[in-house]
């Protein structure tokens, strides 16, 4: 099969305008999520109030009703904030999950820190630890489980300091298994009343329901580091792709860039977890499509990553807000149905390789 | 400073599981000698090159960079001292070949700091010396072995170490590829370490040799001096004629079948 030759972008212009049209997509996702849903907002409202509340002046008179005010600004508006970072968030860690163990199947879904990271926000909600961190701690605490998790999905799939697929993937599967019981034992086992199966449920299958200001705030800040922190190590990341060997004798430290890159991948997955619950696949697919959009290399993939993520997740939850109305599918089933798929796809693919070009 | 000894392993032992690879191995080579490391399959070249270039921590021994020991080197200043350019390379990373290139240069930057022009220029430079400066743009995966390696080569070129290192680049290669590479591994003016299949190669290029059989050191020297029809049975388990060539007035070895058959 002949492969398409524009794909992927490699000038600098073309992926200069790729950012723009993305920044654009976003720009237009972001009105729909806000004005669309059980109760719709006339978008020019939508955008007034944003105006208003951004500039924090009253450039537009008041013409609407302070429910409207309240649906915009203090619970969707979060929201799509929220989302875009969960979508952001995720499809960085399967970048950089893919880069530590150089396997396109490597995502924080399919190894189980998502699952490690829920478990380990549940424990922290239901026990009350770390409660002296204040609005950090269900963060720290599922920062902690990722850690766990991640350790051992990586222990037990490098057979000979290499990580194969099938190890990866088995790995994944009993991490992942092993977690969500123990979150589900943790909700069954403390919790009363009616609400436990609702209480799993959005642990296993992903919310974005309970965004709201103060969540925002605190996942930006995690997320804003960490992209920081990333941007730094770009090309080191283009130079792990090569293989530790390659990597070593063209100067890189390996111990620091994997350190770095747990500890990164720990702090992301727990921070998303911990307002969203396990999301699946987006970070398997999302770092694939860009890929294949604008080419392999760090610098690029992952300022695209962040925008194709964001823009994906925005879609995807205004999907589940909307699709039952008035009731609301958890996001991750159909994260699940769009990437479970795309899993089976990548799995098919004898040799999964990073592509581009 | 023709005499200033690069690159000094003393004493050096590797083993893995209890199994000796290579054990007691001295040996210096001096800057800007060209030192061909020769011996039987399985006798621990490779082990001895991943040793000096710091993919295997030695078990006994040390080995010594212009004086300095390796393992105190930080990685960024040994790349910038030491390339390596190895046979394998699995790579699944999709880069241009360009791109490819340019990643010797990785050591030589700073944090944030993006390829400059001088950068660029270089890469080029090299991948024009390898014969490969019309693949540029190409996608690295889809290169025959022969031009990946090419590739690789003018990617440790790229790094500007003066000491480059090389486990059998010569791999997989056409005829006159091989003769082009170490044409132009002999005409840059640094320190080369490598690995040779081809014991004629070796012998036309090669200012000194090291001979390692079963992981441990043979003998060294000039190729006059030391490729012998008696070391090349004990190596290899073979008859040879040796004589030298009228045109490089290097050795030169045939080898001897054992089929008797032919006319004569």
């Amino acid at each position: 099969m002949k492969k398409l030759t524009i794909l992927p972008l490699r000038s600098k212009r073309s992926f200069f305008i790729f950012c723009i049209c993305m920044i654009a997509l976003l720009g237009g996702a972001l009105i729909m999520a806000i004005f669309l849903g059980s109760v719709m907002v006339n978008p020019g409202t939508v955008c007034k109030i944003l105006a208003n509340h951004l500039t924090r002046k009253e450039i537009y008179e008041a013409a609407w009703t302070a429910s409207e005010e309240s649906i915009v600004w203090t619970i969707r508006f979060p929201r799509v904030l929220m989302a875009f970072m969960v979508g952001a968030g995720l499809a960085l860690s399967g970048i950089l999950m893919q880069a530590l163990t150089k396997n396109s199947l490597a995502d924080p879904y399919v190894l189980g820190i998502s699952s490690g990271a829920s478990a380990g926000a549940v424990a922290v909600i239901m026990y009350g630890w770390f409660s002296f961190m204040g609005t950090f701690h269900i963060a720290f605490g599922a920062g902690l489980g990722a850690l766990l998790s991640i350790v051992i999905a990586m222990k037990v799939s490098s057979v000979d300091n290499k990580i194969t697929a099938t190890q990866l993937v088995l790995a994944g599967i009993a991490v992942s298994t092993l977690f969500t019981a123990l979150t589900n034992f943790m909700i069954y086992y403390k919790q009363s009343g009616s609400d436990k199966q609702k209480t799993a449920m959005y642990w296993m299958m992903g919310s974005l329901s309970g965004a709201s200001w103060s969540s925002v705030i605190y996942v930006f800040v995690i997320f804003i580091l960490c992209v920081i922190a990333i941007i730094f190590f770009t090309g080191h990341l283009d130079i792990l792709m090569l293989g530790d060997d390659a990597a070593t004798t063209l100067g890189l430290n390996l111990r620091f860039i994997k350190m770095g890159i747990i500890v990164l991948c720990t702090l992301l997955t727990g921070a998303i977890v911990s307002v969203s619950g396990v999301i699946g696949f987006v970070g398997l697919i999302i770092p694939h499509v860009t890929r294949s959009l604008i080419g392999p290399k760090h610098g690029r993939l992952i300022p695209a990553a962040i925008l194709v993520g964001g823009f994906y997740m925005i879609i995807c939850d205004l999907i589940s807000r909307v699709i039952v109305s008035p009731e609301e599918l958890p996001i991750g089933v159909l994260t699940a149905l769009f990437g479970a798929p795309f899993f089976l796809f990548l799995i098919r693919k004898s040799k999964s390789k990073f592509g581009g070009a | 400073m023709a005499d200033t000894i690069k690159l000094n392993v003393a004493e050096l032992g590797y083993t893995i599981d209890h199994h000796a690879i290579i054990d007691d191995i001295n040996l210096e080579i001096k800057k800007d000698e060209f030192v061909g490391l020769v011996g039987p399959n399985g006798c621990g070249k490779s082990t001895l090159l991943k040793n000096i270039y710091r993919i295997y921590q030695p078990d006994k021994g040390k080995i010594f960079l212009d004086g300095e020991d390796i393992h105190k080197i930080k990685d960024r200043e040994f790349a910038k001292k030491m390339s390596v350019m190895v046979q394998e390379n699995s790579v699944e990373f999709d880069l241009t070949v360009l791109d490819m290139v340019m990643m010797g240069r990785f050591a030589h930057k700073k944090l944030l700091q993006d390829s400059t022009k001088q950068d660029m220029a270089l890469a080029r430079k090299y991948l024009a010396e390898v014969g490969m400066e019309e693949y540029e743009e190409r996608s690295f995966l889809s290169l025959s072995g022969g031009e990946k390696q090419r590739v690789l080569l003018a990617r440790a070129l790229s790094q500007e170490a003066d000491l480059i290192v090389l486990d059998e680049p010569t791999n997989h290669l056409d005829i006159k590829f091989q003769y082009q590479i170490m044409d132009l591994l002999k005409s840059q003016d640094i320190t080369v370490f490598t690995s040779v299949h081809d014991l004629n190669i070796a012998a036309i290029y090669c200012d000194r040799i090291i001979v390692l059989k079963k992981g441990k050191f043979v003998t060294a020297g000039t190729p006059e001096e030391i490729l012998t029809p008696d070391l090349i049975r004990y190596l290899y388990d073979m008859d040879s004629i040796i004589t030298i060539s009228e045109v490089t007035g290097k050795p030169q070895i045939q080898f001897l079948p054992n089929f008797k058959g032919f006319k004569s």
